[in-house]
């Protein structure tokens, strides 16, 4: 026996030599989530079909909203379309917290914390299931979109669009795991689930600042979600500017930050 | 003792048998509906958040062209927000179904001498009652925010038969699908169709702002019909002529799904003997 190994076992905790390494682990937990899927197809519903019909029905339903003034787009797809982007990035973080709580409430998820890991992988391979979930939104509502009438907003406007959906999966699988964690139950993901939907409907998501009255006004002017859009959907109105990007990213980064230390502590006390 | 018990039951195919048996399966799904907090606070409270949302983000689309001649978002989405709330609410009723499905205890009131349309009919009296409930809670608080029922009495009075008749039509189409599958997460998750039919329709906008085949497909929509014939009597005064037709498309849409019930229920019980 090694003296690490000696010294673990008084301690109860891996030295680092002995621990698995990260990307492995983060590896095996996104794979085990991708078989999930081609297993349970269904559960692609929410973040596939939602945001379509999303897309749809919005646009179709407010089509005459470009016709106030101070709108920025004559084209109703060039601005509901990247929304519904962004909404499925949001819906893949939920589909994240259910099977993080499924696992904590068949208890899966003790077996994985007694594993020789690393804790932070059992944070980082959810987020990068909830990330790679972001992406099938993005290859799925763009194409319809763009057949519907959208235009194209260039390689740089799609470079921005993928970013804002990366980093709003990431907020919303977050958010979830922080949630599951305190709550340890399925029933949780209805908190889980306002929040992700009270977050997008107290933003800019419908009409431009310019256009709202009243209290909504004041509360998306404060809502960082607010600036992730103006970065995702500049591509599709005027260009991308510097201008529009940096808010985008000091506000994803801000709530990754702030979420990313609620998920931690909230693991910490599915540890206790 | 014996007898006591045995003048206590109904007795199928009479009239004062099936009218008690009615009552009592009534009165157990209404309690049984309110009782649980979790039936009826989302399906309240969300709609009255869309809402708020929209009449705040939309304010300034009451100046469009084809737009109805009133300068209140918040007036023009009560009938809208009253039907969204009455649909989400009276699908979760329906759920209530599909539970005694899963528990068994649907066998066992099939067992009981009880006519088996009253023990369906009567299982959709909680999706009613939160229909019509939630339609007066709905106008008092549209009031209290400043958007009134130019209608008065009358115009409510239409509002909360249609509602409920929808209310009853939805519960109708939930409890085929229990009946059907025997599963409560199946019901619940019709609950997206429930969604695509009120927003391809009048509910949020008017169609006449619409355009194409999404106008086309908004103007068809049963559920337009009954919206318009309520949003009438908030924005215009009563008429019973204009809720004629909302009538008779919310009557026939409840006739068609209890019948579809019905259908699932004989089919269930034939796959069971």
């Amino acid at each position: 026996m090694t003296i690490a190994s000696s010294a673990s076992t008084k301690t109860g905790r891996l030295a680092l030599s002995e621990r698995i390494p990260l990307v492995p682990v983060v590896r095996a937990l996104v794979r085990r989530s991708l078989v999930a899927i081609t297993r349970t197809p269904s559960a692609l519903a929410p973040i596939l079909l939602m945001p379509i019909f999303f897309m749809i029905s919005f646009s179709g339903s407010y089509s005459a909203i470009t016709r106030i003034p101070g709108f920025p787009t004559d084209n109703i797809y060039n601005w509901f379309v990247p929304y519904a982007c962004v909404q499925g990035a949001a819906f893949s973080g939920i589909g994240v917290g259910f099977t993080t709580a499924r696992d904590l409430e068949n208890g899966f998820f003790d077996r994985l914390r007694l594993a020789p890991s690393g804790r932070p992988a059992l944070i980082i391979g959810p987020l990068g299931i909830s990330v790679i979930r972001a992406s099938f939104p993005f290859v799925t509502v763009l194409p319809i979109g763009f057949l519907l009438g959208a235009d194209f907003p260039g390689f740089g406007g799609l470079f921005m669009l993928a970013m804002v959906s990366a980093m709003v999966s990431g907020i919303s699988g977050l958010w979830a795991l922080g949630v599951v964690f305190r709550l340890q139950s399925q029933r949780s993901l209805g908190l889980v689930q306002i929040g992700i939907f009270s977050t997008l409907f107290l933003s800019i998501g419908q009409v431009p600042l310019s256009v709202m009255d009243g209290w909504l006004h004041g509360a998306a002017r404060v809502n960082p979600t607010t600036n992730l859009l103006r970065m995702a959907r500049q591509g599709f109105l005027e260009g991308v500017t510097w201008e529009m990007t940096w808010p985008g990213l000091i506000a994803g980064i801000a709530m990754l930050s702030l979420l990313g230390l609620f998920a931690i502590t909230g693991f910490r006390k599915v540890e206790k | 003792m014996t007898g006591a018990v045995t003048s206590t039951i109904p007795h199928e195919g009479t009239r004062s048998g099936d009218l008690r048996a009615f009552l009592a399966m009534s009165r157990r799904a209404v309690v049984g509906f309110f009782r649980q907090p979790s039936n009826w606070v989302v399906g309240t409270a969300f709609p009255l958040l869309i809402t708020a949302v929209s009449a705040s983000a939309f304010s300034r689309s009451t100046s469009l062209q084809g737009f109805p001649d009133t300068d209140s978002f918040l007036q023009f989405l009560m009938a809208g927000t009253i039907l969204q709330g009455t649909l989400f609410g009276s699908i979760t009723a329906s759920t209530d179904l599909a539970l005694d499905i899963e528990k068994g205890f649907m066998d066992r009131l099939l067992a009981s001498p009880v006519s088996r349309t009253v023990i369906l009919i009567s299982r959709l009296a909680g999706a009613a009652a939160f229909g019509a409930g939630l339609t007066v809670f709905y106008i008092v608080v549209f009031r209290l925010f400043g958007a009134k029922v130019e209608g008065g009495l009358g115009g409510m009075a239409v509002m909360v038969v249609l509602s409920t008749v929808m209310a009853i039509g939805v519960g109708g189409y939930g409890a085929a699908v229990g009946l059907r599958t025997g599963s409560a997460e199946a019901v619940g998750n019709s609950f997206p169709l429930i969604f695509i039919l009120l927003f391809i329709s009048s509910a949020f906008f008017p169609v006449e702002t619409m355009s194409g085949t999404y106008q086309a497909m908004a103007q068809a929509n049963p559920v337009s019909f009954v919206i318009d014939a309520s949003r009438y009597q908030v924005l215009e005064g009563f008429s019973l002529a204009e809720a004629a037709t909302g009538f008779a498309v919310a009557i026939g849409f409840a006739a068609i799904m209890i019948a579809l019930a019905l259908v699932q229920l004989r089919r269930r019980l034939e796959d069971h003997s």
